[in-house]
């Protein structure tokens, strides 16, 4: 008589030691410091994004007559629905904040410096779909900020040189709002491109475990500490589910005592007085103010640009000049420019 | 840090984010069993009106329970909050240990709710008590009823006592149950202590202390109503304490419920019948039909009801005359004639150009006219046409407005100025008394403006084409022509005869001229 287990393994060759061996990687000692386990909470926090837009994807209808009033029935009438929103809404916007500060982490240790170079290009392809995910999620549910959030936004594209018009025809599906733009957004932020986050997040994941963490040490350290390693489970894993109880946690509790609102529905004749997008839009939104139409929409391109190749302008500056850490403060300058920008738009009405 | 630490660590935050969850869930099914009716709101009976409860839970549980139901009742607002009475006040009385008084003014709910009730004093509702002194009035309180109270003729009608019948009894419960009594208590000599004998001070206490020692009291104590005046909830109610008015004409008590006032039946109390009949008439407009089917949906519990914002599925009363909506910020109005830019209540219809006091200004000079108006008709307007655009474009609500507008000057220049005109002639060549109705002519002027003009304008102003033309104009113009002209006619050949060759002349050149005008000359032709 085969035991169910036996049944199993004579379909499914799956070596128990191969696989402990897969999944218990050694961890480099500064691990233990929990800043360092930030990579893990997008991930994590994808994955609550994916089961909640599940759920709500259950009731959300994508069409401009009806798309407000679900999403006011997913609040209202739905069981549990007010906190699935709630907990999407919240979730979003940790995660955009934990892609930030894992990307800063990164930064800051000089973690994306040879080999790991397209490693740093995939974290930011991440970034930019994290954005863009968080922008086509606020545009479904057809308040006067999704509409002209949405409008403004298709502006701005129409100032990129050359590829303008179309870039605005490929973001409205046609040349101002209309009944194809939310189906529109809808197939991107439910199909498109969490298909590509996570095919991303797949990339991401394997480019580690090919070439490894970054070790790094410390000055104080204990000298049996510096190049130590420990195991991943059980001991790094109870870190990340410390993390992922404490994410669920707060998510819970700001679903709750902060419930997801609604604003006024969609007005395509009253042009609200103020329009924000969200808090991440904030420091583009200023500095859109700050230049003109195409200056602005190009120095910005240019910014995203040399980010995105950062790690060879990094190499450059190492190689040909004096400063060999220079990038610590055109980091440390960035990242305040980047929060003064957002302090600056948050406390102004236009 | 140690295995067994993050174990410890992980098993606390497991078990917070479990009770975080059951927290979650019991949320959730409150939420539910709100919903369905399983549970209402939670009420608090403030100390002070414990025994009041205790007491009228037995003697009138259905004042009680309509009270838990209402957001006075979430707020712990109680009885003696609003029935308290101070020292001074003429109709308080000792009730089992607390000062109170039976009716409730809108002084007494400005209390909590001042800016509504000033904007509620300066309203025509509030002054719908003028009528007292009007010829609907007279109508009810001499025509249809008697202001003396007279005896019976002949035997008593069987099982009743022979005792003087009171001749106001019509317009008590007809007109003043909408308009509003004064309020009246009894004195010892047999007469009535209203308003004009207390003459209250601007704090509403009696300044005439002979009339208030002069009220008659019962064993307890309690000041006694004149039964003419009370019960009443007419909204233009004449107040012991000179307020005007009475918030539960609208707001129902003992609920005072917003979700009833939202609702076009609740404004039907008043505004029906033959001669303003706005609720039938929007029940016939497309408005009406939509709220008949999608009332479901309007969310008419929500807290502040704005349209564009709480529903969007139809306008009702309250909608367009009083409730916010998203475009004017979602503010609130207790003064209707806000947004209205033509009153077709006198019997020439009248653009909303209104004073200081909010009174309709008559001044026909546009210099001094334009010194004496505080806002416009256009600005009354514009605010409407706020309303409408939720739903309607800017097109076609002007387009509407233009319509509108010259329905109102058709009726104006081609009947209502003509009759008016025709009627100050009789009077002025004294071939009819001033006194009203005492004239078959009289009445059917009166028809024409008061009941079939007033039909057809409601009727263009709210959308409803069988009240505008069959109810309305059709009638008009029968009452004009088949009843009033001939009845002129009549009056002018009896004025020839006894010799008023004149005076019959001077109507008689007055109805020529305006039958010669070219819009009546297809009647000409066919006499």
């Amino acid at each position: 008589m085969q035991t169910p287990i036996g049944f199993v393994r004579e379909r499914l060759p799956i070596s128990g030691d191969r696989l402990r061996e897969l999944t218990n990687e050694p961890v480099p000692h500064h691990l233990k410091r929990w800043w360092f386990a930030l990579g893990g909470t997008p991930a994590y926090l994808f994955v609550v994004q994916i089961v909640t837009g599940i759920l709500l994807a259950f009731y959300y209808q994508p069409a401009p007559g009806t798309a407000y009033e679900s999403v006011r029935s997913i609040t209202e009438d739905v069981a549990f629905g007010w906190f699935l929103r709630g907990v999407h809404r919240w979730g979003a916007t940790l995660m955009v904040a934990a892609v930030i500060l894992h990307q800063m982490r990164v930064f800051f240790t000089g973690a994306y410096r040879k080999p790991r170079e397209i490693n740093w290009m995939v974290g930011m392809c991440l970034l930019l779909c994290t954005l863009m995910l968080g922008f086509t999620g606020y545009s479904l549910v057809y308040e006067q900020l999704s509409f002209w959030g949405a409008t403004v936004a298709a502006n701005v594209a129409e100032g990129t040189p050359l590829i303008g018009g179309m870039l605005k025809r490929f973001l409205l599906a046609g040349d101002t709002y209309n009944d194809h733009t939310l189906p529109r957004f809808f197939i991107l932020h439910a199909a498109l491109l969490p298909m590509a986050l996570a095919g991303l997040v797949v990339l991401h994941i394997l480019i580690i475990r090919l070439q490894g963490v970054t070790e790094l040490e410390f000055e104080n350290e204990p000298e049996e500490e510096k190049q130590s390693h420990f195991n991943f489970f059980p001991d790094h894993f109870y870190t990340e589910l410390m993390i992922g109880l404490l994410l669920m946690i707060l998510l819970s509790a700001l679903a709750t005592i902060f419930p997801a609102a609604m604003g006024p529905r969609a007005d395509p004749l009253t042009t609200p007085e103020i329009i924000k997008p969200e808090w991440y839009f904030y420091v583009a939104f200023r500095w859109l103010k700050l230049f003109s139409g195409t200056a602005a929409i190009l120095s910005m391109g240019f910014i995203v640009f040399t980010m995105f190749f950062w790690p060879f302008v990094d190499a450059w500056i190492r190689r040909r000049t004096r400063f060999p850490e220079a990038s610590v403060w055109i980091g440390a300058i960035a990242a305040l420019a980047i929060i003064g920008l957002t302090l600056w738009e948050a406390s102004v009405a236009h | 840090m140690t295995l067994n630490a993050k174990r410890w660590i992980i098993a606390f935050l497991g078990f917070t984010f479990l009770a975080s969850l059951l927290f979650v869930q019991y949320e959730e099914v409150t939420r539910r069993r709100v919903e369905v009716g399983l549970t209402s709101h939670s009420i608090s009976i403030p100390a002070s009106s414990k025994q009041c409860a205790e007491c009228h839970g037995q003697l009138t549980p259905a004042i009680l329970d309509h009270w838990k139901g209402s957001t006075h009742a979430e707020k712990g607002v109680g009885c003696v909050e609003c029935h308290r009475a101070e020292k001074g006040d003429v109709d308080g009385f000792d009730h089992y240990g607390a000062l109170i008084a039976t009716v409730v003014t809108p002084r007494d709910c400005a209390r909590c709710h001042a800016a509504v009730e000033s904007e509620f004093a300066r309203s025509h509702h509030a002054a719908a008590g003028n009528i007292l002194a009007s010829l609907d009035n007279t109508l009810a309180e001499q025509v249809e009823g008697s202001r003396t109270p007279f005896d019976p003729h002949g035997a008593p009608v069987a099982g009743r006592k022979a005792e003087p019948v009171n001749g106001m009894a019509f317009a008590q419960v007809g007109c003043q149950q909408c308009h509003g009594s004064k309020v009246a208590l009894k004195a010892t000599d047999g007469s009535k202590v209203t308003v004009d004998d207390l003459k209250p001070g601007p704090d509403g206490k009696p300044t005439n202390l002979d009339a208030v020692g002069k009220v008659l009291k019962d064993q307890n104590g309690k000041p006694m109503f004149d039964a003419g005046s009370w019960p009443n909830t007419g909204i233009g109610r004449l107040n012991l304490d000179g307020s005007k008015g009475s918030c539960s004409a609208c707001h129902s008590r003992h609920d005072f419920s917003p979700r009833r006032a939202r609702q076009p039946e609740n404004c039907g109390k008043c505004h029906l019948g033959p001669d303003h009949p706005q609720k039938e008439i929007y029940e016939e407009s497309k408005h009406g039909v939509a709220y008949r089917d999608l009332k479901d949906k309007m969310n008419l519990d929500a807290p502040k009801w704005v349209l564009g914002k709480d529903y969007t599925q139809a306008p009702t009363c309250a909608t367009c005359h009083m409730s916010g909506n998203l475009r004017n910020g979602g503010r609130v109005t207790h003064d209707p004639g806000e947004r209205i830019s033509w009153t077709n209540r006198p019997p020439i219809s009248l653009p909303m150009d209104t004073d200081a006091e909010h009174r309709v200004i008559t001044e026909a000079d546009s210099e001094k006219r334009a010194k004496l108006i505080a806002d416009t008709a256009e600005a009354k307007r514009t605010r409407m046409k706020e309303v409408c655009s939720h739903c309607h474009t800017s097109d076609y609500v002007n387009l509407f407005y233009k319509q509108y507008d010259d329905f109102v000057a058709l009726y104006n220049e081609k009947f209502a100025k003509p009759g008016k005109l025709i009627m100050d002639t009789l009077v002025k060549a004294d071939l009819i008394t001033k006194k009203q109705f005492d004239e078959p002519v009289e009445w059917s002027w009166y028809l024409l403006w008061h009941h079939e003009g007033r039909r057809a304008r409601h009727g263009a102003s709210m959308m409803a084409p069988d009240y505008a033309h069959w109810h309305g104009t059709f009638e008009v113009a029968e009452r004009f022509y088949e009843h009033m002209i001939p009845q002129v006619r009549e009056i002018v050949e009896k004025a020839r005869a006894e010799g008023k060759t004149d005076a019959a002349k001077q109507v008689e050149d007055v109805v020529n001229e305006i039958l010669n005008r070219p819009e009546h000359s297809y009647i000409l032709k066919q006499k």
